[in-house]
């Protein structure tokens, strides 16, 4: 053990004396310390935006005069996606989802004005945040000081003589990888104190903080073992540089980018114009309440009337055309709902791919951790998106309730008359609150990816361990 | 000739380097079909929606044509707005996948319509398309670095050197020949898959010699570092570094900072503004003396004035008017909106003369128009044909006419906005002027050293 150690220290010494290594470091942590202070500036500014959007739209909505209900259906509301504090670690698809929700009557809109909306193409060039340091430049920082570790001694002539002097090949193998992992420590370790920071900012709770923390250990660790083995392999210096290089731009650059797109090609999704159109067509087949003839409407009409025991909607304690509001609007919203759930189904679909893709490289596993962890993937703007489709369809009922109790049918029918009733009835209504994704949840969402980085790791710590007790061969 | 000849013998006989300019043109020719696979898709969406629309709105007629009530139509009729893939799109996808390239508006007012967006999984394009101005400005140099490396000092490495030095063709010559070679093989590897992607799009010869241009300028920049860095004299390990730096830098992190610092120094005023704002307006006209909406209105709109006046209960023209006053009273700040982001398009575009990685990318998003500009010109030619909706349906409504099922298709019809690209020559001058600066200074150095 104590020559593991000893291996170690000697590397780390070298690595320090390293100009170059140590330059590139240096400038590596203060890269990470500027995203850290740029992503939680970026944080506050977008939190602090969208929380004075949602309380000035819920101040205007209680200010509402006193109205007829159904204007106050079209009156909608608006309702905006908070971020998490995690958000300034990575903020997932925070950039590309819209961040408010325009709740209204009969209708189900889009949550629009993402970032990319009103931004320049350099979005797309990646955001500089802790969580793509750590996934996307550490590996290549690490490559860039840790290739030549054995590779270097084999060039050197000093690897057999070690070898010669009663080092064995594992102490060798594992003394490099430990002064390697313990670089990839310090790197980590600015981010990590970030990380911890903000999971106690957002109340993220240790179970997740733990599996983001593991899920970035397992990845450094994954490309610190495996950029000595590829050392160990390479018969100069410049040869592991460049097998590296080019693993890395493989890895992080190249597969991040085709996956989803031969993804997205493989499984289209259904546009919101074809959506919007194919609900409004089934709506029609089923029923038209303007029109007096309607089947589906005269027998709800029947039922009505039967179970209040009259014959005219006239004579109805309620008022008739409030029910018809009521019925509408739950025939609407259960299409809503299915469609809603199809696309959510499609969109999963392609994620799992992803996950799929995500066993060939371990960038995928790390951003779904971390992604998934933080609760910036997608299936937290789903959950926002259900969450504000079900206020809203609460919302409108409420009306829809307050149409067919607080007026009655020959007032609303008459068109020359204002109806309207007191706006007490919408001041009280309560405000929207968004609940992110428990920590079960997005714990069962994120654990694969972490078991297909702890297989990595096992793989790799197996393939170690046989090259390194194979090395000793070098000396005969 | 000869030499270049012996140059090309040497090179194919290098198992890397062939191996390396392979997998360069397989990867083009792989991102030049998915563009083109991708180009014809969005096509092929535009064509079935344009179908479901059309039936939907023969549907609309026959339910409301009887009653004849242009309110009605007007209420109901949505039209199809579209926005096709240019013949270039293909090789820069751009922004298309995040940006709706398909809106259904109606006469209603235009701001609660315009900011609608189409369905994508956020998960997918969150690490960016995979087409050839990827291919182009991401791994196109780190090929080049392989290849160019060690130019010199490979010959140094492995003790050649000062026999070349003592040959008597000796010179500058053969460095020059050599990276010549290899960046004009790489130049092909990118650019002859992009050609024949544009001969299968039929796109103009214009553009694609502006994209031919692009790609040579883009490959000469990196020959002209990685010749700098070559002159430096250090050993191949640290010459792949300083090259791997500078890509790093160069694709990854300054691009990143520069957007930091757009977006930080060109606020834009959130759309959301217009929209609470737009809202505001068209929701308060109904508790609004209806006269005082139309006088409003007509402020504008004075060819009505003459119409007979509005009675007790409500009309169509009055919730028409009011609409339209919405969409009126926030056009100052749709204006600026929309000025910003332009603002910052153009502050991206700047910092695209100093990195032409960001350059780059920015000029093939220009030649595709698939970029924010062609997006907003994509706006505002909705915003052209939601005015033509509206003055047709006008008449109709302000005069009472009725409006049988025939008039139905009257309605004007969108028309898909002409292309708006361009080839930026101003960038490509300012490249080539840094390339042959950056390429000169590695020469004379290199001469200095070798000589």
């Amino acid at each position: 053990m104590s020559r593991v150690l000893t291996i170690a220290l000697s590397e780390g010494r070298a690595l320090l004396r390293n100009r170059t290594a140590v330059i590139s470091a240096a400038l590596f942590l203060l890269l990470s310390l500027m995203a850290i202070l740029n992503a939680w500036d970026q944080f506050r500014y977008a939190q602090g935006l969208r929380q004075t959007y949602q309380s000035e739209a819920n101040q205007t909505f209680d200010a509402q005069p006193d109205r007829h209900p159904h204007r106050m259906v079209h009156y909608g509301h608006f309702v905006f996606r908070p971020l998490n504090p995690m958000a300034a670690f990575d903020p997932g698809v925070d950039a590309f989802t819209g961040q408010m929700l325009y709740l209204e009557g009969h209708r189900q809109n889009s949550a629009n004005f993402s970032d990319t909306r009103q931004n320049t193409s350099l979005v797309r060039f990646g955001q500089l945040t802790p969580a793509f340091c750590l996934q996307v430049l550490a590996p290549l920082l690490l490559i860039f000081l840790g290739f030549g570790v054995i590779a270097r001694e084999r060039e050197n002539g000093t690897l057999v003589l070690c070898l010669t002097q009663g080092v064995t090949g594992p102490q060798m193998f594992w003394g490099k990888t430990l002064c390697l992992a313990v670089v990839a420590g310090l790197i980590l370790l600015p981010a990590l104190v970030s990380l911890a920071w903000l999971a106690t900012q957002a109340m993220l709770g240790w179970g997740l903080t733990l599996a983001i923390l593991t899920g970035y250990v397992l990845y450094l660790l994954i490309w610190t073992i495996g950029i000595v083995l590829v050392s160990r392999y390479a018969r100069r210096g410049r040869e592991a540089l460049l097998g590296l290089i080019a693993l890395w731009a493989f890895f992080c650059v190249f597969v991040p980018r085709i996956a989803p797109d031969l993804i997205a090609h493989a499984r289209p999704l259904l546009t919101q114009m074809e959506t919007d159109i194919r609900i409004h067509k089934e709506l029609k087949a089923m029923g038209d309440s303007h029109n007096p003839d309607d089947p589906y409407f005269n027998a709800f009409r029947q039922k009505v009337l039967k179970s209040y025991g009259v014959s005219r909607v006239e004579d109805l304690p309620v008022n008739y055309k409030g029910l018809l509001a009521l019925e509408g609007e739950r025939m609407t919203s259960a299409l809503f709902k299915a469609y809603a759930d199809r696309n959510f189904g499609q969109q999963h679909a392609q994620t799992r791919l992803m996950d799929g893709v995500g066993l060939l490289a371990p960038v995928l596993a790390v951003q779904r951790v971390s992604m998934s962890g933080a609760g910036t993937d997608l299936s937290a703007y789903q959950a926002f998106l259900e969450q504000g489709e079900a206020y809203r369809f609460g919302l409108v009922q409420h009306l829809n309730q307050l149409q067919a109790t607080a007026l009655t049918y020959a007032d609303d029918t008459n068109k020359a008359r204002e109806n309207r009733i007191s706006h007490d009835h919408w001041t009280d209504y309560p405000d929207f609150v968004f609940r992110p994704p428990a920590m079960a949840e997005r714990l069962e969402r994120l654990s694969p990816a972490l078991g297909v980085l702890a297989l990595w790791c096992g793989v790799l710590l197996g393939l170690g361990q046989w090259s390194a007790l194979r090395l000793e061969r070098l000396m005969k | 000739m000869t030499m270049l000849r012996f140059e090309w013998l040497l090179l194919i006989r290098s198992r890397l380097t062939l191996a390396a300019l392979i997998v360069l043109s397989v990867l083009s020719i792989f991102a030049v079909a998915r563009g083109l696979h991708e180009v014809a898709r969005q096509n092929a969406v535009i064509a079935h929606l344009e179908t479901l629309q059309k039936n939907d709105m023969s549907d609309l007629a026959k339910a409301y044509g009887p009653e004849g009530d242009a309110g009605y139509a007007a209420y109901y009729s949505f039209h199809h707005t579209y926005d096709p893939p240019s013949r270039l799109a293909f090789a820069a996808l751009g922004q298309r996948d995040v940006l709706p390239y398909n809106l259904r508006v109606r006469a209603l007012g235009l701001q609660a319509q315009l900011y609608e967006g189409d369905i994508f999984n956020p998960e997918l394009a969150l690490p960016g398309r995979f087409d050839l101005s990827f291919v182009l400005v991401y791994l196109t140099p780190l090929f080049l670095v392989v290849l160019l490396h060690d130019l010199v000092s490979g010959e140094a490495e492995s003790g050649r050197l000062t026999l070349l030095r003592a040959a008597p063709k000796a010179g500058i010559a053969l460095w020059l020949r050599r990276a010549g070679l290899r960046s004009a093989l790489v130049f092909a590897a990118v650019a002859v898959p992009f050609v024949a992607g544009a001969v299968i799009a039929q796109a103009p010869v214009a553009g694609v010699m502006g994209g031919v241009a692009l790609i040579a300028l883009y490959v000469m920049f990196w020959t002209a570092l990685c010749l700098l860095t070559a002159a430096f004299g250090f050993g191949s390990r640290i010459n792949a570094l300083v090259l791997l730096s500078q890509w790093v830098i160069l694709v990854l992190v300054a691009p990143t900072l520069a957007h930091i610092a757009i977006s930080r120094s060109v606020p834009v005023p959130q759309g959301v503004d217009i929209v609470l704002k737009h809202r505001q307006l068209v929701h308060g006209a109904w508790e609004v003396p209806k006269d005082l909406t139309m006088q409003r209105f007509f402020h504008s709109h004075p060819e009505w004035k003459a119409t007979a006046p509005l009675g007790k209960t409500f009309e169509w023209k009055w919730y028409f008017a009011f609409h339209h006053l919405g969409d009126e009273s926030v056009a100052a700040d749709v204006a600026t909106y929309r000025g910003r982001i332009l603002q910052r398009q153009a502050l991206a575009e700047g910092v695209g003369y100093l990195l032409p990685s960001v350059g780059v990318q920015a000029a093939m998003e220009r030649l595709g128009d698939t970029d924010i500009r062609g997006y907003l010109s994509y706006q505002d030619q909705i915003k052209t044909f939601h005015t033509a909706l509206r003055r047709f349906y006008y008449p109709y409504i302000f005069n009472r006419t009725p409006f049988p099922e025939a008039n139905y298709a009257l309605a004007p019809r969108f028309e898909a906005r002409p292309y708006s690209g361009g080839i930026r020559g101003l960038y490509m001058l300012t490249w080539a002027a840094l390339s042959a600066g950056l390429g000169g200074a590695g020469v004379w150095l290199l001469r200095k050293r070798i000589a």
